[in-house]
């Protein structure tokens, strides 16, 4: 619509231009000018406005400057000239800026498919290691026991069994993290918020994590005047869960890991910090890309899926997550979860 | 001796289950969906049964509903990650408690054991032993090592109503139903802020708890020293 209210300006336009040079300009000269009209009209819009700024255009010329004037009298084949040629024009230059059109759609749908190519095959690289390892694992330990486990002693079948048992743990994390990020990516997670204890929440990884963290000495230091936050608790459990594990993995065994809420303003920033080696600002940076992980093709495994799916459900919850370096060369991973006033408190009754 | 009911439809999970709840002693019943769960359920007269909630024909929920309207065998569900709403649905429908796959053997056959002992023994009047601390829920006194401590009504009442299902799942519904009647099911931070006092009162780390746990999502579940 806006192409044909153009169309219909350009024309206005350059009758009055016309109209101004009458007199000193042949009348070739002020054809050129309502041409100039038509190849404006043809770049900026589509074919349909050229075509009506061409029919405009002639019309007008026409009507107000070919003699006799004030009446439309096409008897000059010069003039059915003028009209063919500006009609030429403006459909080979709509034309042009048609295909220029479809060639920026697309490549911009090529550069769109390039960008999910790459993401697609980071993703089967990272699953094609986290997960063959894994698999080469069960697969090796249970046909060992199966078809020669009769040799072994019981001890050797059991450490057998117990690899079987904690690749397939691992994996299945795996597997459940490609999950839970596929459905972050499409907007497919409604949160079912309700009022939470950060406390019950943390209570509940760690008792989790328990054997995980048996390696590391875990403190917890979580602010007594924490309010209750209104929350979706197995995802902040997924959180805590991401972030303890991220630490756990990738500091020396004997080291302290520490989680440490406090309330600050509106907010509560929850903190993961740890006394490993650290990382150097550029990686700190990269940390929450999606397939990012810290020791490439390293033994650590992790899809380094995790901290993308904290990133998500945190901001899913209102909330900032970063990385950041901690004096004695840790890291420390941050997250803030709003805080919203309080419901009342139940008032217990003395007849109870 | 004990009886067992399987309903689930994948094999190899039968296959497992039966491996290893055979090798503990039990008869096991196999079912590969819930129409035929629910018949041998009342031809077996199984005294536990272990149903995985996504089975082929019927919702596991439905069969657990089917069951409880005759029946009041434990029954312990078998239910995916990130499924908390599920699990919620299956333990109001009436199941007594839920294990999460993958699970380990270990992990099924306490959730097996604590349901089976819960079924054949009512609470006792026995004072509930939580560590340091001893809560006897008749008399209504508790204490921490030998000094009395004080709790109120409502810290007992929410005590009685996790120790009557002691060692299983209760959810955040039946708790708040049940404290505080059925008006509240909604107000889920009276549970936040009671079972922090309870946790502050009872457990020696109230931010890592032994006998208060949390079941991210879904409820509580009280554990208790054996007496």
């Amino acid at each position: 619509m806006r192409g044909y209210a153009w169309a219909f300006a350009a024309t206005a336009a350059c009758t009055a231009a016309g109209m101004a040079m009458r007199g000193r300009f042949d009348l070739v000269n002020i054809a050129m000018v309502y041409l100039l009209a038509v190849v404006i009209v043809a770049l900026r819009y589509s074919r349909g406005p050229a075509i009506a700024t061409t029919v405009l255009s002639v019309a007008a010329f026409d009507f107000l400057f070919v003699p006799p004037q004030g009446a439309f009298s096409i008897d000059d084949l010069q003039y059915l000239l003028t009209f063919a040629i500006m009609l030429a024009v403006g459909l080979i230059i709509a034309g042009l800026k048609d295909s220029l059109r479809r060639q920026a759609a697309a490549q911009a749908q090529l550069n769109l498919q390039t960008e999910t190519e790459r993401i697609r095959s980071a993703l089967l690289a990272s699953i094609s290691h986290d997960l063959r390892t894994p698999l080469a694992v069960m697969s090796g330990a249970s046909s060992s026991l199966a078809e020669r486990g009769e040799r072994m002693s019981a001890e050797e079948r059991g450490a057998l069994a117990r690899s079987v048992f904690d690749q397939a743990r691992e994996m299945s994390a795996h597997v459940d993290k490609v999950l839970q990020m596929t459905r972050l990516e499409a907007g497919a997670i409604e949160l079912d918020r309700d009022w939470d204890s950060l406390g019950e929440i943390a209570g509940a990884v760690l008792r989790r994590l328990a054997d995980h963290a048996a390696s590391h000495r875990i403190v917890v230091d979580l602010a007594d005047d924490l309010p209750l936050l209104r929350v979706d608790a197995a995802l902040i459990d997924q959180v805590l869960a991401n972030l303890l594990e991220n630490a756990l993995r990738h500091t020396p065994p004997g080291t302290v890991v520490q989680l440490r809420a406090r309330r600050i303003d509106s907010e509560v920033v929850v903190s993961v910090e740890d006394f490993g080696p650290g990382l150097p600002d550029e990686a700190i940076e990269r940390l929450f890309d999606k397939f990012h992980r810290a020791s490439v093709e390293g033994s650590t495994a992790g899809l380094g899926l995790g901290l993308s799916i904290c990133r998500a459900i945190v901001r899913l919850h209102g909330g900032r997550v970063w990385a950041e370096r901690v004096s004695g060369g840790g890291l420390a991973f941050r997250f803030t979860l709003p805080v919203e006033p309080e419901p009342s408190l139940p008032a217990e009754l003395a007849t109870l | 001796m004990t009886t067992i009911l399987v309903v689930e439809d994948e094999p190899e999970i039968r296959r497992f289950l039966r491996a290893s709840l055979g090798a503990e002693g039990y008869r096991v019943v196999e079912a590969e969906n819930a129409r035929r769960g629910a018949i041998d359920a009342g031809a077996h007269k199984p005294d536990l049964a272990i149903v995985d909630l996504a089975l082929p024909d019927l919702d596991g929920k439905e069969l657990i509903r089917q069951i409880r309207g005759w029946s009041s065998m434990p029954i312990v569900v078998l239910s995916a990650r990130n499924q908390e709403r599920s699990k919620i649905d299956a333990l109001d429908a009436g199941a007594d408690d839920y294990i999460t796959k993958p699970f380990g053997v270990g992990e099924l056959l306490a959730r097996v054991r604590a349901a089976l002992r819960h079924a054949v023994r009512s609470p006792t009047g026995q004072p509930l032993s939580l560590g340091e601390a001893r809560v006897d829920l008749e008399k209504r006194r508790a204490w921490r090592g030998t000094t009395e401590i004080h709790m109120t009504a409502i810290e007992f009442r929410l005590l009685t109503c996790l120790a009557k299902h002691l060692d299983m799942v209760v959810t955040q519904k039946q708790l708040l139903a049940e404290v505080w009647g059925p008006t509240h099911v909604e107000d889920t931070h009276y549970l936040r802020v009671y079972m922090k006092q309870l946790r502050d009162k009872l457990e020696a780390d109230p931010v890592r708890p032994k006998y208060l746990l949390t079941e991210t999502g879904v409820g509580y579940r009280l554990v208790a020293d054996d007496t």
